[in-house]
């Protein structure tokens, strides 16, 4: 189980404890990860607007960067999955067009195939290693706590471009994690809603009224915590969550997990390992619950 | 008291361009239309809209492909005002926005149709009307014409001989009130609901036919009812003739083109009648596959079909599970079309003062037997716009009429009386509508005989004496679809008995009604139309000359 | 077949109007869509049912509801692919407008967002006497917006009116996008300025439930995206969606990383309010150990950045070598 590791932005960035529980955990139960530290950004959705074919250009490079080390790409943010998903289905649809950007990629002695498969940590774990093994490893069953999913739109729709026909069950993934974990998932409207972030900037009031229903509704719902496969996400429901409390004039304290920090919880990996203290909503609660819980 | 000089009923094509032309002489317009306009059927139409657009291409080659495909009974002057201002009104169209597919030039570009000698269609891939419809909206929305969306007209009001108004319901509210009009022009669109199956949406429930009918408005042709070659067998949904002008074959069990045994040259582009009668004898005698024929595309360019026939391809896969790009989809004859109508002269007037109509409701008649692909989106447009110009004419200096409060209330009571009727005993309007459909489709259908059609006339009269006995479950006034359906059911029944009268009483075969009894065309007696009128006593039926310009009778081959 | 429909049934004439769930039986043929099943109910067991419907093939836009949780056209929906096994097949109203009665919701609220776009071409002077001369490849573009039938799918899920009813929404923006990229119009600027104001589209979160709930390929959001990028050549520049696409894009170009708190900045640009109102953040940020320290000038970047600029600079050299299409007349 080894794969060329697409990092993204924000792991290296304003989420070091994605990038810290992801290794920790990969490490763990023994995935092999080569970085790809010259990959670019994915564009995330927004160089499309200035420029789609640079944004096309871009992840055709990150693709052939992948399949020089001949490993499958994997991803670790539900935004990098669904702009690499959209991009290469329009490669792949229009050979004219690819070949069009393998000119561009010439320069750099690279070239795509049109044939990477780019998949995102929770497909990866749930399609290759499997949940059976996933539970083989768990230390630590987190019972009695409740867990409210939260996708992020990009690894959710549409559904055709990201593999939702091969695969139906994507679209339940990580409740089948949560479950897997040994928690019980918490079903609320809001669990595959946007959370606001790709408007911070543009209209602020209203990302913080998406992040702070979804975070409330979940809370009501009886969560004990939300965990997410997308660090963007992460960034608008964890790290503006006082703000958003604000703004939809709510009481809020929910710890926002990274996938990694669940599955590492469970595994029994340290929760400094796990980056658990690099939160603005504090985890603490979740950690002694979770440290009160007898092992497996 | 709600009041415009001139009141629309209906708001597809027709309606919208006839309420844009009365509005820009700067008189009091609305619309009343019993959905949103841009749901009314015109939307069907995929194909396009026929039009001389080239210089070698006279108007006249294309008002006579449209004289040979009527059979005939087309009024030959109403056929040389459509055909010659064809090219114009596409142009407005284009200018209002309409976008057209185009061709190297970037002039409009144009594709083949059935029964006519050249390519003659502008169209919009295959959602040619659904752009039109939308595209007369945007000018609707942009002139502030006032809509009465989601009302229904229960009648129409004549006074002194002449309709001055209607009777509505607002669906949204169930008030019932009285609209005066100086004039009022139906354009409400087919028939569609009284036969089962049907291509058409299920608002066609000829309405107006009905309503212009009982204040005295004779029908006109009402026998000729097209059926459309190629129609899904599960919902009755349209495959476009632009697929056979794209090229597409139609097949039998054996595999074989068989139209080469009914059109030699025309192929499966011959008219309209000529091949359903062909696909309808195929299936008679033995060579169908499940009461079907195919509609074979494979050997067209992939990017042709998905780019010029993606809806169908579309509607393929979603009500019959087949990629038309990998096999033939099977298709067979559907109702599709009411030739036949509220008569009317070139300037959309009717026989009743004050009353105009135009598109699938009227009947000029540029259709005569058999209306040609791709110009109903045509006839909708030209005479749309002359009903509205001329209704303008007409409602200029006279007053509003004095309508009595007791016209209000005969309707209301008619209503309170089906309201009254929500037990169990009484019958459902869906019942009635099948038993009709049904009886319509077998006997009333692709080939007639008079014992079918003593049949048909026989159960749609004893229909009509069920229908006195309709009940509803909905007492509410909100949205109460129960009690519309009801209402156009009954209205449905007149229009059926008129279909049928008028098929029994024309005895030969001419365009789409086809008399095994009378299996030929017979010029000395038939060369006319014919007219139903409403009495007492039921349908009483002449017969009215056929308008001859410059194109003789002549034998009819494709 | 059998199928079991639980329908969310409201009717503002009863005492207390309350919407409330009704679990009908229907025996209807395999494939029978969604909506043969509800004309079934309202023909032959429950008159009272309300539905709008017309043309039962997916062109008339008429039958818009929420099936299973998910905007869709009820005739274009197969029940047979919604019923999972033993689970009624849910059918509620459309979202994001009001229930008149049962399934029937009210479009005014639609149909006021697209009047707001101005939905008509305005002209391009003078007029020719024939038609315009179009490329058919622009007639083709425009013909992906002008597929819309104006259901409302997209407006019932779309997330970002769900919280600000200013939103101009999916619909109403794919519309604008087809006199956008309409060579015959002379509005073009005004519009694209218009569109970029507050309700515009930068109030779209990408969130693609437009894309994923449009029965017609319509893909509102990719109109919303294209409508962006031609403001943006447009000069139409002065709003936080475009500094923030600029700068986002500028940081990447340099670095092919992201530098989020520069982005942010950039995107605020010269408003001390707006500047202000990110303090508290930043700091929350600082404490949490998450701000990356090495931001703006210290900001880290890949190794063998230098392609990526290089790319760029390649990408763009090609698109300037195209010539663009217009309209003649």
């Amino acid at each position: 189980m080894k794969y060329a590791f697409f990092p993204g932005c924000v792991s290296r960035g304003a989420c070091p404890e994605l990038m810290q529980s992801l290794t920790a955990v990969a490490e763990h139960i023994g995935m092999e990860l080569e970085l790809m530290e010259t990959a670019s950004c994915t564009g995330a959705g927004v160089i499309s607007e200035r420029n789609q074919k640079l944004a096309d250009a871009l992840n055709a490079r990150n693709f052939a960067l992948a399949e020089q080390t001949g490993l499958p790409l994997m991803n670790i943010c539900s935004t990098c999955q669904g702009v690499m998903s959209g991009v290469n289905e329009r490669l792949k649809a229009r050979p004219e067009y690819l070949a069009e950007i393998n000119e561009v990629l010439a320069e750099e002695g690279l070239s795509y195939s049109g044939k990477a498969d780019p998949r995102n940590f929770m497909w990866v774990l749930v399609e290759d290693f499997g949940l059976d093994n996933l539970r083989s490893l768990v230390k630590r069953p987190l019972s009695e706590l409740n867990v409210a999913p939260f996708y992020g739109c990009y690894i959710s729709r549409p559904t055709d471009v990201l593999g939702y026909h091969d695969f139906p069950q994507r679209g339940v993934y990580l409740e089948m994690i949560i479950e897997a974990c040994g928690a019980t998932p918490v079903d609320y409207s809001g669990k595959k809603k946007c959370c606001g972030f790709p408007i911070i900037t543009m209209n602020r009031a209203n990302s913080l009224t998406m992040a702070g229903n979804h975070v409330g509704e979940a809370a009501d719902k009886g969560a004990d915590f939300m965990v997410t496969p997308c660090p963007l996400c992460h960034l608008n429901l964890d790290a503006q969550q006082p703000d958003a409390a604000r703004v939809v004039q709510t009481p809020l304290n929910l710890p926002i997990l990274h996938l990694s920090q669940l599955i590492g919880m469970a595994l029994g990996i340290d929760d400094a390992a796990l980056g658990l203290n690099r939160h603005v909503v504090s985890t603490n609660p979740v950690r002694e619950r979770v440290h009160a819980l007898p092992l497996a | 008291m709600l009041e415009h000089d001139v009141l629309v009923v209906g708001a597809g094509l027709a309606g919208m361009q006839a309420a844009l032309h009365a509005a820009r002489q700067g008189v009091s317009v609305a619309i009343l239309t019993k959905v949103h306009p841009v749901r009314s059927h015109s939307n069907a139409a995929q194909g396009g809209i026929n039009a001389a657009m080239e210089d070698d291409d006279p108007w006249e080659d294309h008002a006579y492909d449209t004289v040979k495909g009527s059979d005939y009974l087309g009024d030959q002057d109403a056929i040389e005002v459509l055909c010659s201002e064809a090219p114009e009104t596409i142009i407005d169209l284009e200018h209002m926005g309409l976008i057209f597919n185009r061709g190297s030039r970037g002039q409009i570009d144009l594709r083949a149709f059935g029964g006519q000698a050249r390519k003659r269609t502008c169209y919009v891939a295959d959602i040619t009307g659904q752009v039109m419809l939308h595209v007369i909206y945007e000018q609707l929305m942009k002139a502030g014409t006032h809509v009465y969306e989601e009302w229904f007209v229960t009648s129409l009001v004549r006074q002194n001989d002449a309709v001055c108004g209607v009777v509505a319901l607002d669906l949204r509210t169930g008030a019932l009130e009285l609209i005066r009009a100086k004039a009022v022009i139906l354009c409400t669109g087919g028939a569609g609901r009284v036969y089962e199956p049907s291509s058409n949406a299920l608002i066609c429930t000829g309405d107006g036919y009905a309503q212009a009918y009982r204040v005295g408005a004779p029908l006109m042709d009402m026998e000729m009812v097209q059926y459309h070659p190629t129609t899904l067998p599960g919902n009755g949904a349209l495959m476009t003739e632009g697929a056979r002008g794209e090229g597409a074959y139609l097949i039998n069990a054996d595999g074989e083109r068989f139209m080469e045994r009914y059109a030699p040259n025309m192929m499966e582009l011959a008219s309209r009648d000529v091949v359903s009668r062909a696909e309808q004898t195929e299936i008679n005698e033995g060579r169908d596959i499940d009461g079907c024929v195919l509609l074979d595309v494979r050997h067209l360019d992939r990017n042709t079909i998905l780019q010029k026939l993606s809806q169908i391809r579309e509607l393929g896969l979603e009500y019959e599970g087949v990629d038309i790009i990998e096999e033939p989809c099977p298709v067979r004859p559907g109702m599709h079309y009411m030739m036949g109508g509220i008569k009317t002269d070139i300037q959309g007037a009717t026989f009743v003062k004050g009353l105009y109509s135009a598109g699938e409701a009227a009947c000029v008649s540029v259709h005569g037997g058999n209306r040609l692909g791709a110009n109903s989106l045509l006839d909708t447009l030209v005479f749309g716009k002359r009903a509205g110009e001329s209704a303008v004419l007409y409602a200029d200096g006279i007053p509003f009429a004095d309508v009595p409060d007791s016209r209000l209330q005969e309707d209301r009571e008619h209503i309170e009386r089906i309201l009254a009727r929500n037990g169990d005993d009484g019958e459902r309007a869906a019942t009635l509508r099948l038993a009709m459909g049904q009886t319509m489709h077998e006997h009333v259908g692709v080939f007639r005989d008079q014992k079918g059609l003593e049949q048909a006339q026989a159960t749609i009269a004893s229909l009509k004496e069920r229908y006195a006995n309709v009940r509803v479950d909905d007492t509410g006034k909100v949205f109460n679809t129960d009690l519309l359906f009801a209402l156009e059911v009954g209205l449905m029944l007149d229009v059926a008995e008129a279909i049928v009268s008028s098929a029994l009483f024309r005895t030969e075969s001419r365009g789409a009604h086809y008399r095994t009894d009378f299996a030929d065309r017979n010029d000395d007696e038939w060369l006319k139309h014919t007219l139903v009128f409403h009495a007492e006593t039921g349908p009483r039926l002449e017969t009215l000359p056929v308008t001859i310009t410059q194109w003789q009778p002549a034998q009819r081959t494709y | 077949m059998q199928f079991t429909l639980n329908v969310r049934r409201y009717d503002p004439e009863a005492e207390n109007p309350a919407p409330y769930w009704r679990e009908y039986e229907v025996d209807v043929p395999e494939n029978a869509s969604v909506l043969d099943c509800l004309i079934h109910i309202r023909e032959y067991v429950d008159g009272t049912l309300a539905v709008r419907c017309s043309c039962r093939s997916a062109i008339c836009g008429s039958c818009m509801m929420r099936v299973n949780g998910q905007a869709r056209l009820a005739c274009a929906t197969k029940a047979k692919d919604m019923q999972a096994d033993g689970a009624a097949i849910t059918v509620e109203p459309g979202g994001n407008m009001p229930v008149l009665k049962d399934l029937i919701v009210d479009m005014d609220v639609f149909w006021n967002k697209i009047r707001q776009v101005k939905p008509w071409l305005e002209p391009v002077q003078p007029v020719p006497e024939r038609e315009y001369l179009v490329p058919n490849e622009t007639i083709l573009d425009l013909t992906v917006a002008m597929n819309c039938v104006m259901c409302g799918a997209c407006v019932s899920d779309c997330t970002s009116l769900e919280v600000d009813k200013n939103f101009i929404g999916p619909a109403a923006l794919a519309k604008a996008y087809r006199f956008v990229d309409d060579p015959r119009d002379d509005t073009r600027q005004e519009r694209l300025e218009e569109l970029s104001e507050y309700g515009g589209v930068y109030d779209c979160t990408h969130c693609f439930f437009c894309v994923e709930v449009c029965p017609k390929d319509v893909a509102p959001l990719d109109r919303i995206v294209e409508i962006r990028e031609r403001a943006q050549n447009a000069g139409v520049t002065n709003n936080a969606g475009t500094r923030h696409a600029k700068a986002f894009e500028g940081i990447i170009r340099d670095s092919g990383i992201l530098d989020e708190p520069m982005v942010l900045l950039k995107s605020i640009g010269m408003n001390p309010v707006e500047q202000l109102k990110n303090v508290p953040g930043g700091v929350r940020l600082l404490r949490a150990g998450k701000l990356p320290l090495a931001s703006g000038p210290f900001h880290h970047k890949i190794p063998g950045h230098d392609n990526v600029k290089r790319l760029f600079e390649r990408v763009e050299a090609v698109e300037e070598a195209q010539p663009a299409q217009g309209v003649k007349s």
